[in-house]
């Protein structure tokens, strides 16, 4: 008796690797850890107290510096907003994923990643210390952008799939 | 049917992620609420205090410092403004808290304890802090501290020998001691009434005096 079409689409999503079916998964929690951290800093600053720091020394330094905002808006604000969209394009891969969707992603964390080299290079050359909090959110930056590599689209899963389909008898 | 099915798990994708994120928001404002102060363990003002304003006024402002913290030396102009403002409200009271990791932390706070024996703490604070580069940096930071006395007309043999005794020593261990076992834990550390603050600059300081007043 013939399975379902959503049997049927789950079996050969199982055929795919292991990494591209938890990639979204990954995806998902590196810009929901992300978006803790960037929001926490974002209310910190609104509540005009500073976060005390851990790890690393200069998280005083760091969030009250002139450079933690930016026209009049909290960087780690711009971060929460941007953690969030990544968040939700996390939620769009592991759905629906298709191939506008996997090339925003990719887009944005590019983005994401080109403006992580600036803010570190305040921290380590201007400024000369670090806030932890920043360094953990770059960090997420950094591996979604590199585990963003790693996406396919829909057209490249099923071009797969027909590579490894067995020959018809 | 399969295509329903298929659209209620997506459904319950998007709002399960939306509500973790709503969820997490609310948490995150409730615990920074919560963690704008804490109580203070530290020792209420007292008669050895190295203070400014009016013994029995209303509200105490604790500050620990360390002379060569550079975080500390950006608070100084705030808490001097501080002092001016609420000069006849608040009782300020500045305790030494040097750190291990600054070579010249115990030496300036020396320098600091001579200059209050001889009624010039505030003075040789501002200069310690407004200078603080200068003589961190320097191979030797007692001749800068020599020339910060003189320039207050301090009796330079009495700062010399108030500098090195071992009352002054103990004094500021004293200090750090009480301060670690009352919770401070970085510089600068400030307690507001009973309360330890972390105050991001002058509006939000005079914000948090203005409510304990």
């Amino acid at each position: 008796m013939p399975g379902s079409r959503r049997d049927e689409q789950w079996r050969r999503d199982e055929r795919l690797r292991p990494h591209q079916r938890r990639l979204p998964v990954f995806l998902l929690g590196a810009s929901y850890v992300g978006f803790v951290i960037s929001l926490y800093l974002t209310l910190v600053h609104y509540r005009g107290y500073i976060a005390p720091c851990h790890v690393v020394h200069g998280c005083e330094v760091v969030q009250t510096s002139r450079y933690s905002v930016i026209l009049g808006i909290p960087v780690a604000l711009a971060g929460a907003v941007f953690f969030t969209l990544m968040f939700y394009l996390g939620i769009g891969l592991l759905t629906r994923p298709g191939l506008r969707l996997v090339r925003a992603y990719k887009l944005l964390a590019y983005a994401g990643a080109l403006a992580v080299i600036p803010l570190f290079l305040l921290q380590a050359v201007v400024l000369r210390a670090f806030c932890s909090y920043c360094l953990a959110t770059e960090v997420m930056m950094l591996a979604m952008w590199g585990a963003s590599f790693a996406l396919t689209s829909p057209r490249q899963m099923a071009e797969a799939r027909e590579g490894d389909a067995p020959p018809e008898r | 049917m399969p295509g329903r099915t298929f659209l209620r798990s997506k459904s319950v994708v998007w709002a399960g992620g939306s509500l973790l994120l709503l969820l997490s928001a609310a948490a995150l404002y409730v615990m920074t609420g919560a963690a704008s102060s804490e109580p203070s363990r530290a020792r209420q003002a007292g008669a050895g205090d190295v203070a400014f304003g009016p013994e029995h006024a209303r509200l105490v402002v604790i500050e620990y410092s360390d002379f060569q913290c550079e975080f500390c030396a950006r608070y100084a102009p705030i808490l001097a403004t501080l002092r001016k403002t609420y000069a006849d409200r608040v009782h300020f009271v500045f305790r030494f808290f040097p750190l291990n990791n600054h070579r010249y932390a115990m030496i300036a706070a020396q320098a600091a304890y001579a200059a209050f024996l001889q009624d010039e703490f505030w003075e040789m604070h501002d200069l310690l802090y407004e200078h603080q580069k200068e003589w961190s940096e320097s191979a030797d930071p007692r001749s800068s501290f020599d020339t910060y006395a003189e320039s207050l007309g301090l009796d330079i043999d009495r700062f010399h020998s108030d500098m090195d005794a071992q009352t002054t020593t103990e004094f500021i261990r004293r200090q750090l001691v009480e301060g670690t076992q009352a919770g401070v834990t970085r510089t600068p550390w400030f307690v507001i009434g009973d309360s330890a603050v972390f105050p991001r600059g002058t509006d939000e300081f005079k914000s948090l005096i203005d409510a304990a007043l």
